[in-house]
C-alpha cells in the first residue's frame, strides 16, 4: 500500500492558509494602488513634480514595502507550490528552494533599494 | 432508430505482442442511439473478439466502464455517441497503468481509498436502533454519498498525472464524506492523513474532476471545505 501513497512529515496547511492571507493582502493594496495612481492624481498628465510629492509622503514607502513583500511571498510559494507537484527527489526540492529563495531575496533587495531611491530622491 | 455509420479509433495494447499501445481504426455501422458501450460490444462481438475493456451494470452505477472518449473521461454506458458525431477515439484512462486495450490497473486507486479507512469508525456504543441524524447533518455530506468509484475524477486530475503518490480526489472526497458525517468518530485519524504534502494540498482547485464526474458530484468545492476543516484542526 505504500508505494500507492507516500506519508510524509510535511504539511502544506500553513502555506495554504498564508497564499489565501497573502491573496487578500495583495487584493486590498491594489485597491490602494488604484486609487493611488489613478484618482488622486490631478489634472490630465501628471508631472515629475507631482510624482515625487507622492513617492515621499510617509504612506507611499509603506504601501510599496508592503506590496513587494506580499506579491513576492505569494508569487514564490504559488511556483513552490507548483513545483512540488513535479519535483519528488529531496535533492532537486532543495535545489528548487534554494533557487526560489535565492530569487525571493534578490527582488527584495533590488525592490528595497528602488523604493529607498524614490523615497529620497532630490527634486529637480 | 436508424443505422449510421461511424469510424471508431482505439487505443490498443496487448502485453503478449505489443511493445507499446497503437492506434486501430474500425468502420463499423450502428443504432443512432447507441452509447459508447454498444459501440464496444459491437466491435468486440461482431469484428474482433481480442478487444479488452470492462463492464458489468449498464446502468451506470457500478463505475466499472470509465474511459476516455474523444478526450473527455466517460461513462461508456450511459454516454450517447451522437455527443460526439461520427468519430470516436477511445482510450483508456490516463494516469494508470494499461493492462490490456482499454482496461487499466485500478489496485493503487484502490489502495489509496482504504488509505483513508473508507468506513464507519466509532468510538460511542452502538445505538439500540438506527442511528439518527437530521436532515441538516445530512446536507453536510450531501452528494458526496453519490460516488461509484470509476476514477474518472482521479485520471482526470492533472495534479495525480506526474506524483504517484497524491491521494486523488476519488479518495479525498471519500475522507470529506466520513469526516463531514455526523455519525463518524474518526475524523482526527483522517484529516490527519489528508494533511500530507501528498494529501489535500496537492488539489490546485482545477475542476478537471468535477467535470469528469458522471455523477456530477461538486468535488472541488467538497475539497475546499476539507481543507479549511484541515486548517481549523490543526490550528
Amino acid at each position: 500500500m505504500d508505494k500507492n501513497f507516500k506519508q510524509t512529515s510535511r504539511s502544506g496547511s500553513l502555506g495554504w492558509l498564508l497564499q489565501r492571507i497573502s491573496a487578500v493582502i495583495l487584493f486590498i493594496l491594489l485597491l490602494f494602488h488604484f486609487i493611488t495612481y489613478h484618482f488622486l492624481t490631478t489634472g490630465r498628465s501628471v508631472s515629475y513634480q507631482q510624482v515625487l510629492e507622492r513617492a515621499q509622503s510617509w504612506w507611499f514607502p509603506l504601501l510599496q514595502f508592503a506590496f513587494l513583500i506580499t506579491a513576492l511571498y505569494h508569487g514564490l510559494n504559488g511556483v513552490w507550490s507548483v513545483l512540488e507537484d513535479y519535483t519528488s527527489s529531496k535533492t532537486w526540492r532543495l535545489v528548487w528552494y534554494s533557487l526560489l529563495l535565492t530569487v525571493g531575496v534578490v527582488l527584495l533587495f533590488v525592490g528595497t533599494l528602488t523604493i529607498i531611491k524614490l523615497y529620497t530622491l532630490k527634486a529637480v | 432508430m436508424a443505422k449510421i455509420d461511424i469510424n471508431v479509433k482505439i487505443l490498443r495494447y496487448q502485453p503478449a505482442k505489443d511493445e507499446k499501445p497503437h492506434w486501430q481504426d474500425f468502420a463499423i455501422s450502428v443504432e443512432d442511439e447507441s452509447t459508447v458501450l454498444d459501440v464496444l460490444n459491437e466491435i468486440h462481438w461482431q469484428h474482433d473478439g481480442t478487444l479488452a475493456y470492462r463492464r458489468s451494470c449498464r446502468s451506470s452505477i457500478c463505475g466499472s466502464c470509465a474511459m476516455k472518449v474523444n478526450g473527455r473521461n466517460v461513462l461508456a454506458c450511459e454516454t450517447p455517441i451522437h455527443r460526439f458525431g461520427t468519430k470516436l477515439k477511445i482510450e483508456p484512462l490516463s494516469g494508470f497503468e494499461i493492462l490490456k486495450d482499454l482496461v487499466v490497473d485500478l489496485e493503487p486507486f484502490f489502495a489509496k481509498l482504504k488509505r483513508i479507512r473508507p468506513y464507519l469508525i466509532l468510538d460511542k456504543p452502538l445505538p439500540d436502533k438506527e442511528f439518527v441524524q437530521s436532515p441538516q447533518q445530512l446536507e453536510q455530506i450531501g452528494e458526496s454519498t453519490l460516488c461509484i468509484l470509476c476514477a474518472a475524477c482521479s485520471a482526470a486530475c492533472p495534479s495525480s498525472w506526474p506524483n504517484s503518490d497524491y491521494l486523488g480526489p476519488a479518495a479525498l472526497l471519500k475522507a470529506y464524506r466520513f469526516v463531514f458525517d455526523s455519525r463518524d468518530d474518526g475524523a482526527d485519524q483522517r484529516l490527519e492523513i489528508v494533511n500530507d504534502k501528498n494529501g489535500v494540498w496537492r488539489c490546485h482547485t482545477i475542476f478537471n474532476c468535477m467535470e469528469a464526474c458522471p455523477k456530477k458530484i461538486k468535488i472541488t468545492e467538497y475539497l475546499s471545505r476539507l481543507k479549511v476543516k484541515v486548517v481549523e484542526n490543526s490550528l
